[in-house]
């Protein structure tokens, strides 16, 4: 029993650690929740051990009446007006930190369209739309404003570590400011039920230099390289890859699925599950249900051999 | 529902809220979830059908303004349960005895409760409406 118990207790324990912690604030935002939540827990001990105190010391001190008056006194206050003002100043405190991390302003609009199981990231930038997927990049201490929706169902989108969540809701749509202070690689899901492969819909969210982040910026708003001839390229095309996927800069721009043009560039295949490899996006292409259940993507078993060894080469060529 | 035991001026019709009726119990919940409802109305006839782009800043004036009235008569009704029932926010001795005048003394401080709770309720919709200001 002690065995599961301390079992238990790690495991418990091991959520508080890494790119997920919300208790350890990488953003603006994640810290005036984590705040928000120290103050609520210390004011909780605080009223807990008031209370177990009184209890006790009612239990054990000698019984003797009080003064009606000052027993009515005590109710009212300590039982109507001090609650109410409490939780209205709490109300008003969680309110104004709403109000701040949807406010309407930000250094950078990020689009993300919440599908089933990935994410569609948009950046809007003076020189047009830059599409990508499954990854978000941001520069270090700029106020980034995220402009979400969703495409079927509803999701919710959320960087434990940098701040959030934020419902994406089809046919609308939800603002959310995210402002990192710590450079990393912080974790992002999906934090609303949407479906089958709801917990393996997650995202990276790379917090950069801000030089580092416009370079990255400008090579992400280039069409892709792709060889005259590149035989993986044709398989793609043969196998009509492009119905769904968009590569910008060739004849595929297929809207449904996840923008292919940088795909090797990041860090995870499949919306943050898998390490982009040539071994699994092999399996990816051949197994995908395998991989992941339920997704829309069918599989493609019959690609075997020189052909899907050509069109995996080309896919990790797209960086 | 009418009075019991009170005794009725010729001509005068009984009336609702006094001694011997149960009515005063959901007159302070009623108003809160009318102030609810308006609120919700207002809000949603402006975002949704007036255009009025994605700002509440004006209508939001509207809802507190809604608010104040209707803790005005949650105030009013507070005074009826202590005058007209008798009723006190902390019954220091239980109220055990089967009578007209126990009855109401227990409504009356069962009305008290009701009329902090919604009018906590009605401020709980208004600072909302106030703070973020957004459809």
């Amino acid at each position: 029993m002690r065995a599961l118990g301390a079992t238990a207790t790690l495991t418990l324990l091991a959520g508080c650690s890494g790119r997920h912690n919300w208790l350890a604030a990488a953003g603006e935002e994640a810290q005036s929740v984590e705040t928000l939540f120290w103050v609520v827990l210390a004011g909780a001990a605080v009223i807990w051990s008031l209370v177990i105190g009184a209890a006790t010391y009612a239990h054990r001190a000698e019984a003797k009446p009080h003064r009606e008056r000052e027993a009515r006194r005590f109710i009212i206050w300590g039982g109507v007006v001090l609650p109410v003002l409490v939780v209205c100043g709490l109300l008003v405190w969680g309110l104004l930190i709403l109000r701040h991390i949807t406010s309407d302003d930000g250094a950078l609009t990020v689009r993300v369209d919440g599908e089933r199981w990935w994410w569609r990231v948009i950046y809007d930038t003076p020189e047009g739309p830059v599409t990508t997927a499954n990854e978000i990049r941001l520069p270090l201490g700029e106020r980034t404003l995220f402009k979400l929706t969703a495409d079927d169902v509803i999701h919710s989108f959320w960087v434990p570590a940098l701040g959030g969540k934020m419902d994406m809701i089809p046919g609308r749509e939800t603002t959310l400011a995210l402002t990192p202070r710590k450079l990393g690689n912080w974790g992002g899901l999906c934090a609303e039920f949407c479906g089958g492969a709801h917990a393996l819909m997650r995202f990276d969210a790379v917090v950069m230099e801000p030089g580092a982040f416009v370079r990255w910026l400008e090579q992400e708003a280039r069409p892709a390289q792709v060889a005259e001839g590149d035989r993986g390229f044709a398989v793609f095309e043969e196998e009509g890859c492009g119905a769904c996927h968009a590569i910008r800069g060739t004849e595929a721009q297929g809207p449904v699925g996840p923008d292919l043009t940088h795909l090797a560039s990041r860090d995870k295949l499949g919306a943050g599950i898998y390490a982009m490899t040539p071994d699994n996006m092999a399996r990816w292409i051949t197994d995908t249900h395998e991989m992941k259940p339920d997704i829309d993507m069918p599989a493609y078993p019959g690609l075997q051999g020189e052909r899907l060894d050509a069109l995996v080469s080309f896919l990790m060529s797209l960086e | 529902m009418a009075p019991r035991n009170k005794t009725v001026p010729p001509g005068d019709a009984p009336r609702v809220i006094d001694q011997g009726s149960v009515w005063i119990l959901v007159a302070a919940p009623s108003i809160w979830a009318a102030h609810f409802l308006l609120s919700y109305w207002v809000a949603a006839i402006w975002c949704a059908k007036l255009g009025r782009g994605t700002t509440l800043m004006e209508p939001r004036w509207i809802i507190a303004g809604l608010g104040a009235l209707c803790i005005a008569a949650i105030i009013g009704l507070a005074v009826l349960a202590i005058r007209r029932y008798g009723g006190v926010f902390v019954i220091i001795e239980e109220i055990t005895e089967s009578s007209e005048r126990a009855r109401d003394r227990f409504v009356g401080h069962v009305a008290l409760l009701l009329c902090v709770l919604s009018a906590v309720a009605i401020l709980f919709t208004v600072i909302p409406g106030m703070v973020l200001g957004e459809c």
